[in-house]
């Protein structure tokens, strides 16, 4: 039986209207405390350093691969510097219209990287990502 | 034509000399009488095309040279020349691979000549294709780096697009519907406008420079009416000034390119609050020269990134949707042109481009 909890999201992507889908998928399964889109990653970073969430469940993070200045790896390379107090409290997904091999095989370099998901978010691959955390 | 450069390397003092006395005339000659001597010429001349060694050196065997010098210097054609019937040797030279041909002494001097001309018949081969391997391999890159752009920049755009319009299926509001329409377009003029960049490459890549009058007062109206009403929406005033005192000729279809890829980042790159905004356009053709001026007070490009903006698929700001195309596409029309591009640009005070086109002054025909 899965509990009936209440996760918060952060969106990190540079097209606003994949923001926008992102944010009505997750609202619509229910299972949403909060969403917080950026479509700059460095104000993500920012928001999750000065940020500290109490939440007991990790809150979930999809972020988009390749944005200007910078994209997806970086920041996954810079959020996992951060105090593992803070990054212990967030799970990250990739999420990427790219069907690039080499993209979907360095997701498996980042320890903080839960998942690779495709473009575009449908409530079934959030609602087995929830299911799951 | 230049003379072929020939290094032939002998211990007897005698054999250089006639040497080069015979062949002076026909080849550029470099003798030396040691090995060591040999690989100071080789180093101070990597445009040594045929090296002759004798077999019997003191210090150490022709083969055993040509071994030595083969990873440094890949390129010149290797020929040995023995006295001695040293087929062990010889075949041992050849089958390592280490020698082009090989010459009996005492050498003719047709033997020489026939040897030096078939051995620079492979050295031009050799070089024409690795400088078409050289070639290939960029091309590869790049075939490489625009594969994955395309899947990704192509894609993006259509797959937003399907997720709004499951969205949009599901809504009611009909407001909302019209902001998910609103946005769907963004996503879609993001799509054309990466179809035309990739047109514009693809043009400067494959296409033929045409050489043909360019008045830039017609040319300048063509590109900038489409930034004027653009302009006129966003309340960004637009100033050009064009001075053309000669004729000029040069590739219209590329000064297009640059014109309309400078203007558009121009009007695109604005500071959303700033109440004075404005894009200044001077162009000065003077002695056959066009000195164009592109000059916004825009959100400027951070330092940092100047160097990376003319890089193919870079994009310094989140702001606003770009390909990362453009001027990747600017400079490698300069490029084709023989022309220039200086920025000079600071966060939150503007950019200025300022490019260089030498013109012809006559068409090519």
């Amino acid at each position: 039986m899965v509990q009936n909890k209440k996760q918060h999201f952060i969106v990190i992507d540079d097209s606003k209207l994949d923001c926008f889908i992102a944010e009505k998928i997750i609202k619509n399964t229910g299972k949403c405390e909060s969403v917080i889109s950026f479509q700059i990653a460095k104000d993500a970073l920012a928001y999750i350093k000065a940020n500290n969430t109490t939440s007991t469940n990790p809150t979930i993070v999809l972020v988009d691969i390749q944005m200007p200045v910078m994209n997806g790896f970086q920041f996954v390379e810079a959020f996992e510097q951060l105090p593992a107090a803070v990054t212990s409290k967030y799970s990250i997904f990739i999420i990427s219209s790219s069907i690039n091999d080499d993209d979907l095989n360095r997701v498996h370099n980042y320890k903080s990287i839960s998942q690779f998901l495709n473009k575009p978010l449908t409530s079934n691959n959030l609602s087995l990502l929830i299911s799951k955390e | 034509m230049e003379k072929i450069k020939v290094l032939y390397i002998d211990d007897e003092q005698n054999n250089l000399n006639s040497f080069k006395a015979t062949f002076r005339f026909d080849y550029a000659i470099l003798i030396a009488a040691t090995t060591a001597q040999a690989h100071t010429y080789l180093q101070e001349n990597p445009d040594i095309r045929i090296i002759l060694c004798d077999q019997r050196m003191p210090d150490k065997t022709g083969v055993q040279f040509f071994e030595e010098i083969r990873n440094e210097h890949p390129e010149p054609i290797r020929m040995l020349i023995t006295g001695y019937t040293d087929i062990e040797s010889v075949i041992e030279g050849i089958n390592r691979g280490h020698i082009f041909r090989y010459i009996k002494k005492p050498w003719t001097d047709t033997d020489i000549k026939s040897a030096i001309e078939e051995g620079n018949k492979f050295y031009l081969t050799n070089s024409l294709l690795s400088i078409k391997n050289a070639e290939l391999q960029s091309a590869y890159d790049e075939l490489g780096k625009f594969a994955y752009s395309v899947t990704h920049d192509l894609r993006g755009p259509l797959l937003s697009v399907l997720g709004a319009l499951q969205i949009a299926e599901t809504v009611d509001d009909p407001d909302e519907v019209k902001e998910i329409l609103g946005m769907m377009g963004v996503a879609l003029t993001k799509l054309d406008d990466y179809i035309t960049s990739l047109h514009e490459y693809y043009s400067l890549k494959r296409g033929k420079l045409v050489y043909e009058e360019i008045d830039f007062n017609t040319i300048v109206k063509d590109v900038a009416g489409l930034f004027r009403i653009a302009g006129s929406m966003e309340q960004i005033k637009f100033n050009v000034e064009v001075s053309q005192q000669s004729a000029y000729y040069s590739d219209i279809v590329s000064i297009k390119i640059i014109l309309n890829n400078l203007f558009s980042n121009a009007f695109k790159y604005q500071r959303k609050e700033a109440t004075d905004k404005y894009v200044d356009v001077k162009i000065d053709v003077e002695n056959g020269n066009a000195v164009i001026f592109v000059k916004d007070n825009g959100i400027g490009i951070q330092e940092e990134h100047i160097d990376n903006i003319f890089t193919m698929f870079f994009r310094a700001t989140s702001q606003d949707t770009g390909s990362g195309f453009g001027l990747y596409n600017v400079k490698d029309a300069l490029n084709k042109l023989n022309g220039a591009i200086e920025v000079k640009s600071a966060i939150g005070e503007g950019t200025t481009f300022k490019v260089t086109i030498p013109g012809r002054t006559h068409g090519s025909k």
